[in-house]
């Protein structure tokens, strides 16, 4: 029940609405979905009956002001030549032609008839002609064409004043577009299909074009000639004329067919033919194709270098191959003569019936072995071959002294060089211990823990201890894989050097320890490596011992280390300890730099 | 012209067939209208249906069933996870998608659903008479792209011309041509699906004969095997007193104790008692067993309260309540348990229970009417958006006064109403008053229209009094797809007429 509107209230509107439409997710199902889903795609902007209603109502109001076009000729008209007239002007329909509705063409037969039925006209006074003489079955005629849609189809086909010229390739030259989509848009029309693509414009897509050609070149036409046959089917007499009419007439029919579609192919070869975007298309599949080419070209060359490449590789290998097989045949040649001189030194009994001696000259001639070329090997055991056992062993023993003499050359060598260089190792300690490419303590230190960090087997093992190293490096010097590699394996080449070095020591101490002062264990000093060694008393092995065990316990970052390792050396104050360990240190260092020394100058040497 | 429409169900596949302007399910060469989803292989052939289904004891490892669980999914997905562990029969994946092993050959899920899908296409057309492909195939709402691909694919394969994939609660409601006579008014319908292998509950909106679902929930755990199985347990516990063996163990005697489990299970639906009878279930001993309705209702209490509990979970989830349920919609076969429906009746004691068709018959019963209605229709491909409508947001509401003198509000314009859309009212004055007054409001939900939600006002004055009659007002709303409202009024006795629009604040 509604309110009374109270005094002074006027129909308003306050505000606006406050939501929007929103959109849902819906089912796709029954007939009120197809029905809303067909409204939508035809556009309709209410969903109501009584619209659409209006609208036919509308569309028939609009039937009845149609205007209809006076046709001046109507009344000179021939009916019997009514196959050549213009259907839709007869009915006023001229300006609309094929677009005219069903409704439109029978109301213009209403209003036709009203204006110019005999009966009318002879009740205005007109003369009117006999029978079917009379202008008005030009009328009837037309309505009779027109209302039927097989025959409408028919006229249509051949519309009079339709214009079936097609554009030369010359005329559309400048202009294409403006010359050539007026004509597609002419012949459109008789398209069975409802949409036609459009020619477009300079800027059309590849796919727009190519559809549009492609739907022309298959173009499917409504259009039909049977409004032209010469005889009609209705007047033939017997079934034998009708069928040969009707022969006739689809023979003529085929034939006009042909032609349109002949024509509707010209139009669109000539379109094709001058179309610039199909020019600018095709060029650009030829730059697209060029460039193609030229990369393959490109990747081709890279290929042949590619190739020659492998190929050097290839060489390189192989020359290597050879060089090693010739080494090995070296070797065998060596091992072969050795051989042979032991044989024949064998076979001579060592050039002596003496037991002693005889060992003595299989040692030499062992060392013969070891240290003779090829060539000089070659050459003893020719002269052994040659002589007998006195010469053999005249060349022998020359041959072992001169041996003997180079072993002893090379020993004193060696010897002044290691002498040499642990002066100048010592003074490199002393500077900073960087002998070799400034390996500083930290820097070794560094390097064993990365070595063990990274066993063998590690991906790219060297590369991985030199990035380690320069990460945690504090010296800032950059070092390469291969400088890694140089030092770890000398690393490793020392320590047995080392070891041996510990080893002497410990026998020396022992001596020492029973040959000076048999009966007393705590007198082994180890001055020897105490340089500046100061009042302190020496320390003894046991403490030493100690001192070792403790350092191993208490590792460097154990809080108050020293006073704990202080404690566990009986008899030693915490100064004394680290004093002790400094020595030490120092000790191993300068050895260390010592053999590097060594090392490298052999290397330098090499 | 005829259509078909299938359902496909994990247990169950049934065919309808539309002719004449009616949809009627129709019956398999064994007789049955509803055929088992079930397809079993041998050497020599592929068997579809109760043959098949009856012979799972004999040849279980070459016996697919449920294979809708499977079909569309890849190797991933948990749910393909969960049914390759509970399947007896081996799945392989081979090239990314799962196959079904069978003999050394291997059988992809969509080969299976072709073959169902050709048995009921061979039923329809047998019973039509002639050749029909035109089909429309239901799918579970939950059933992803990937799911309705494979779907399709298969009953392309089968050679049906698919007119339209359609959810199952939207196929049942349209079986029941709910909201299909008159499209206007709105109504909320909730859809009880209780299948084979799963319970799934829908509420739709029907709004202008337009179905929108509101919410929906899908449980796998609960389904009709669950009932058969309690009451299989319940008679190996009844032949194990009897007889002293416990055959829970032996999966061929459970089998045969499920197949006759089911049969049970169908008969007390419409009778008081059933009788279950194996022939040498176990060692050669026979097992003759009497279970009645109240009995099996017993054994099966808790799988009820989980099935209603459901019920009320859903409608919390929308912020529902049983009275704002207009209709409820019965399928699935399990649906016919009388014990259910009337659970189902005890939670909704004012709203019409529709299970006048049988409820496993309902879905295909909806997809064939879908499909005359697609029948010779062009343009059946939809596209994305035109799934998606305008609708309007909010109610619009008009004020009155009750006898007491009172405010009251009546709706005029529905929200959710897909756009554009008309909606006619004749309201009511008193004959008295000489004007009246509309004032209208805006309000979303069920809580009532405040001062401040009012828009506009509509005043006709100057009527024509009359002292024992009543002023007819034709209100004509408009809402066009933007949402902005055209209302025009119209005094039936004066034929004074207001018009506002109201544009959609921006």
């Amino acid at each position: 029940m509604l309110r009374e509107a109270r005094q002074g209230q006027v129909t308003a509107v306050s505000s606006a609405l406050s939501a929007a439409s929103v959109h849902c997710q819906v089912e796709p199902v029954g007939r009120w979905f197809e029905a809303f889903i067909k409204r939508r795609n035809i556009n309709v902007s209410a969903s109501f009956q009584e619209l659409e209603d209006e609208k036919e109502l509308s569309e028939e109001s609009g039937d009845e002001e149609l205007q209809l076009e006076e046709f001046p000729m109507l009344k000179t008209l021939d009916p019997k030549d009514w196959k050549n007239q213009d259907h839709y002007a007869v009915l006023g329909l001229g300006h609309i032609r094929y677009r005219a509705t069903q409704k439109q063409i029978k109301a213009a037969h209403k209003a036709m008839v009203l204006k110019h039925h005999p009966d009318k006209r002879k009740a205005a006074g007109e003369q009117i002609g006999e029978g079917d003489n009379d202008y008005f079955t030009c009328i009837t005629k037309a309505y009779e064409i027109l209302s039927d849609p097989v025959k409408r189809r028919a006229f249509n086909s051949i519309d009079p004043i339709f214009d079936n010229s097609v554009p030369s390739k010359s005329e559309a030259k400048e202009n294409f577009f403006e010359v050539f989509s007026p004509v597609f848009e002419r012949n459109a029309r008789w398209s069975n299909k409802k949409s036609v693509p459009k020619l477009g414009d300079m800027n059309s897509s590849f796919e727009e074009v190519d559809a549009f050609y492609s739907f022309w070149y298959n173009f499917d036409s409504w259009r039909e000639f049977s409004y032209l046959d010469e005889e009609e089917k209705e007047k033939a007499e017997c079934r034998d004329e009708r069928r040969w009419i009707e022969k006739q007439n689809r023979a003529a029919r085929a034939l006009r067919k042909k032609e349109e579609m002949n024509r509707i192919r010209t139009l669109v070869d000539n379109a094709y033919s001058c179309d610039p975007r199909i020019k600018k298309f095709k060029e650009e599949e030829k730059a697209k194709k060029e460039a193609e080419k030229k990369a393959k070209q490109k990747q081709a060359e890279l290929e042949a270098v590619r190739l020659a490449k492998e190929k050097e590789e290839e060489e390189v290998r192989q020359q290597a191959l050879l060089a090693k097989k010739e080494k090995e045949i070296q070797k065998k040649a060596i091992k072969k003569e050795r051989q042979k001189l032991r044989t024949t030194c064998k076979n001579w009994n060592y050039f002596s019936d003496n037991e002693a001696e005889c060992v003595k000259m299989m040692e030499e001639v062992e060392k013969l072995c070891d240290r003779l070329e090829l060539t000089s090997l070659q050459y003893l055991n020719e002269a052994l071959t040659s002589t007998t056992r006195e010469g053999g062993k005249a060349a022998v023993v020359k041959q072992i002294e001169e041996v003997n003499e180079q072993i002893r050359q090379e020993k004193e060598e060696a010897e002044a060089r290691i002498r040499q260089a642990s002066k100048s190792s010592e003074r490199s300690t002393s500077s900073g211990g960087g002998g070799s490419k400034n390996w500083s303590e930290d820097d070794l230190q560094l390097l064993i823990k990365a070595v063990n960090l990274f066993p063998a087997g590690t991906n790219s093992r060297w590369e991985v201890i030199a990035n380690y190293m320069n990460l945690h490096s504090t010296t800032g010097i950059k070092r390469t894989a291969k400088d890694v590699i140089n030092k770890a394996k000398s690393l490793q080449k020392l320590d047995p050097h080392q070891k041996d070095d510990i080893n002497k020591k410990a026998f020396d101490k022992f001596k020492k320890d029973h040959g000076a002062v048999p009966q007393l264990d705590n007198a082994a000093p180890s001055e020897r490596f105490e340089g500046p060694v100061t009042d302190s008393s020496p320390w003894t092995t046991e403490e030493q011992k100690l001192l070792e065990q403790a350092l191993k316990t208490y590792p460097v970052n154990t809080p108050e280390r020293w006073e704990k390792i202080a404690a566990a050396v009986p008899g030693r104050s915490k100064k004394d300890c680290m004093k002790r360990y400094k020595e030490l240190v120092e000790m191993v260092k300068a050895k260390k730099a010592a053999q590097e020394q060594v090392l490298n100058a052999t290397k330098a040497k090499k | 012209m005829a259509a078909i429409g299938v359902h496909l169900g994990c247990t169950c596949a049934c065919a309808a067939v539309y002719k004449d302007g009616r949809a009627d399910v129709v019956a398999n060469d064994a007789g049955d209208r509803v055929t088992p989803a079930v397809v079993a292989y041998s050497e020599s052939e592929e068997v579809v249906g109760l043959a098949a289904k009856q012979s799972r004891v004999r040849n279980i490892s070459n016996t697919v069933v449920k294979v809708k669980q499977i079909l569309g999914r890849s190797s991933g997905d948990p749910q393909a996870e969960k049914y390759i562990t509970e399947s007896k029969c081996s799945v392989t994946e081979k090239n990314g998608k799962l196959q079904y092993e069978m003999d050394n050959k291997l059988v992809s899920p969509e080969e299976v659903a072709k073959l169902i899908f050709s048995k009921m296409k061979e039923t329809a057309q047998s019973a039509l008479g002639s050749d029909v492909n035109d089909v429309v195939i239901t799918v579970p709402f939950d059933f992803g792209e990937n799911q309705k691909n494979a779907l399709g694919e298969a009953a392309g394969a089968a050679g049906f011309n698919v007119l339209r994939l359609i959810h199952e609660p939207s196929a049942a409601l349209l079986a029941y041509g709910i909201g299909q006579d008159s499209p206007t008014g709105k109504s909320n319908v909730l859809v009880y699906k209780l299948g084979g292998t799963s319970l799934s509950i829908t509420v739709i909106e029907v709004n202008s004969g337009i179905y929108r679902v509101l919410a929906t929930n899908t449980d796998d755990s609960i389904g009709g095997v669950c009932f058969t199985e309690a009451l299989a347990q319940h008679l190996a516990s009844e032949f194990q007193r009897g007889y002293k063996h416990d055959i829970r163990e032996n999966p061929r005697a459970m089998m045969k104790l499920m197949n006759s489990a089911d049969i049970a299970k169908h008969s007390l639906s419409t009778l008081g008692s059933a009788n279950c009878f194996v022939d040498s279930l176990y060692d050669g001993l026979d097992f003759d067993c009497n279970v009645s309705r109240a009995r099996f209702e017993l054994i099966c209490s808790p799988l009820f309260n989980k099935c209603i509990e459901a019920i009320k979970k859903l409608l919390q989830q929308v912020r529902l309540t049983a009275d704002d349920i207009n209709k409820v919609v019965l399928c699935g076969g399990s649906a016919r348990i009388p014990k259910l429906q009337h659970l189902i009746k005890d939670l909704f004691p004012t709203v019409e229970l529709l299970n006048s068709i049988p409820p496993d018959e309902v879905i295909p019963i909806g997809a064939a009417i879908e499909a005359g209605i697609l029948l010779g229709r062009e343009n059946l491909l939809l596209e994305d958006e035109a799934l998606s409508m305008e609708c309007s947001a909010k109610d619009i509401l008009v004020k009155g006064v009750d006898e007491s003198g009172s405010d009251t509000f009546t709706v005029l314009f529905p929200s959710g109403t897909p756009l554009p859309a008309r909606r006619q009212h004749t309201l009511q004055a008193p004959g008295s008053n000489s004007s009246v007054c509309l004032e209208l409001y805006e309000s979303i939900g069920k809580c009532l229209a405040k001062e401040e939600d009012k828009f506009a006002q509509i005043v006709l004055q100057d009527l024509d009094k009359k002292e024992d009659g009543l002023h007819d007002i034709l209100t004509v709303l408009t809402m066009k797809r933007d949402g902005s409202l055209h209302i025009t009024c119209t005094d039936q006795d004066t034929g004074k007429c207001e018009v506002i629009t109201v544009e959609v604040a921006s």
